[in-house]
């Protein structure tokens, strides 16, 4: 009985976020997602930054890490720099241009909409990225950020 | 005029459609590329080229490709096509190339090595400081990255080894490193005031060194940073000038606030030159140049920002005024080419991620930051004097 209460208000919430994400963004989760064969399902804010500033590049089991983002302008860009990783947008775009024009690092690979983010990290493996709402597909894993 | 043809067609080229970075292997391997065109037009004094009869000869172009064969390994060369007035051709150059291997990597610290055309970590902007996009305005400021004589501090062919520390409390993050400093006849202009009959190279090793502590999100930033060379000058017989030696330290102190809508940015340098062994016809022996700059952004939306800046720039730390470095030119060269005072006024539209358009306004107070190749006649310098510039730049 609490087992089927506690899905029928999984079930809610989601549905909820569903309807209610488009106009209320803040109540809505904006999480990492990765690619499912990485190990891991809770990142430190920290270490967060280290992955999106590239600088951290392997996950603990030595697999080099691909990061995915949305344009710099793109809104869920925007709120996933604010609110994830306590940074601003333009700080961001500030770290990867100077690693890339100075030959010590790279960018991130920019994808053009949350659908194709979505679809490339759960076909890369070691993919880092973000979604508004949990990933319904198996091969993605939400990583929470703690 | 093929070089400005040649940008319009790359500026199509990268339009906005085009506009996608080149990523092949799973992004390991990355092309990205800029190119930028400036329009300069000045009351008196050729900055950038004949600015006073307005100079569009100020175009910089960027390709570079990197590959991330794993987690350890990143190789990456840029080569850069700039011209700038009379002190740069536009001849194609390579920037930088370079091997980085990092030794170890985790969620506390970074320790690893790059070897190879490794850019200076100088101050804010150096290790960039070709790329409109990453430049707080069309000029940077020349107080401290003076165009006039770049090359000895844009980059050095040697080793260079960099660790980070990721705490609690913030990053620390240093580089030490050593190789050959990369000199040019601008060196020549710059240093000694002209171009002689002889050679001025670099002279065994230049020294980087760099320090900087962030806090956990980067708001506040500050670091210290700075490069020691050494100038052995090969006098021509029967040359005005006898073989001498030039040292220099360049030392930066920097700071930098990061706020949602605006940035505020200081930086200080101090640059003690030691000429030695020049004969009785060069008339300095030592000095300090000086130079600082307190500059304000303000992003008004995302994508539009305003940004100004006051700076300040002595060739003799303890002359500020010029008057006894004129007196030991014999008044040929005014008081006011061995200072400069900066305000500007800017204005930057990423009209698009990848297409930006600025706006500049400069005051001049001095003529220390001009090139004096661009400016071989001292008798024909304005002390006050401003400048009007555009740009428009394109990455990929």
């Amino acid at each position: 009985m609490i087992a089927r209460f506690a899905l029928s208000r999984l079930a809610l919430s989601s549905l909820l976020g569903l309807v209610l994400c488009p106009y209320l963004a803040p109540a809505c989760a904006l999480d990492l997602i990765a690619h499912k064969d990485v190990d891991k399902s809770a990142v430190t804010r920290n270490e967060a930054r280290l992955y999106y500033t590239m600088r951290l590049k392997k996950w603990p089991d030595g697999t080099l890490v691909k990061v995915y983002v949305l344009p710099d302008n793109h809104a869920l860009h925007r709120r996933f720099a604010n609110e994830v990783l306590n940074l601003y947008p333009y700080q961001l775009r500030r770290v990867w241009d100077r690693q890339l024009f100075s030959g010590t690092g790279q960018a991130p690979t920019v994808v053009a909409s949350e659908a194709e983010m979505r679809r490339r990290v759960a076909t890369t493996p070691g993919a880092i990225g973000y979604a508004d709402g949990p990933p319904q597909d198996p091969d993605l894993r939400a990583l929470e950020v703690r | 005029m093929p070089m400005r043809l040649a940008i319009l067609a790359l500026l199509t080229l990268f339009g906005p459609t085009h506009a996608k970075a080149l990523e092949f292997a799973d992004g390991k391997l990355q092309i990205h590329g800029f190119a930028s065109q400036a329009v300069i037009d000045s009351s008196a004094n050729r900055y950038y080229g004949d600015s006073p009869d307005t100079s569009f000869d100020f175009t910089e172009l960027g390709i570079n490709a990197s590959y991330q064969f794993n987690p350890r390994l990143l190789i990456s060369g840029q080569i850069l096509s700039r011209r700038a007035g009379d002190m740069y051709d536009g001849s194609p150059s390579l920037d930088y190339g370079l091997i980085d291997y990092t030794v170890l990597s985790d969620v506390q610290h970074r320790l690893g090595v790059r070897v190879g055309r490794i850019k200076n970590p100088l101050g804010l902007y150096n290790e960039t400081r070709d790329v409109p996009f990453t430049r707080p305005g069309i000029f940077l400021p020349q107080v401290i990255y003076y165009d006039k004589v770049r090359n000895l501090l844009l980059s050095s062919d040697g080793i260079m080894v960099y660790g980070d520390l990721y705490r609690g409390f913030g990053n620390l993050s240093a580089t030490v490193g050593g190789g050959r400093a990369i000199a040019d006849e601008n060196v020549e202009w710059a240093f000694l005031g002209g171009d002689f009959a002889g050679d001025l190279e670099p002279e065994g090793l230049a020294w980087i060194g760099s320090l900087w502590y962030a806090t956990p999100a980067e708001q506040f930033k500050v670091g210290l940073s700075g490069v020691a060379t050494q100038l052995q000058f090969d006098a021509a017989p029967g040359g005005v000038l006898g073989a001498g030696t030039i040292d220099t330290i360049d030392l930066i102190a920097s700071a930098e606030y990061n706020a949602r809508d605006w940035t505020l940015v200081a930086e200080y340098s101090r640059q003690p030159l030691d000429w030695d062994d020049f004969g009785p016809f060069y008339p300095f022996d030592s000095n300090v140049i000086e130079g600082y700059y307190l500059q304000g952004s303000y992003r008004l939306r995302p994508n539009l920002e305003i940004m100004a800046r006051y700076e300040e720039g002595f060739a003799d730390r303890s002359d500020r005024s010029g008057r006894e470095s004129s007196a030991l030119t014999g008044g040929l060269t005014p008081p006011y080419d061995f200072f400069s005072k900066i305000a500007t006024l800017g204005l930057r539209w990423d009209i698009h991620p990848k297409v930006m358009l600025r706006l500049e306004y400069q005051r001049h107070d001095g003529t220390f930051a001009l090139s004096i190749r661009e400016n071989p006649d001292p008798s024909e310098l304005t002390r006050d004097w401003d400048v009007f510039a555009a740009s428009l730049s394109v990455r990929f």
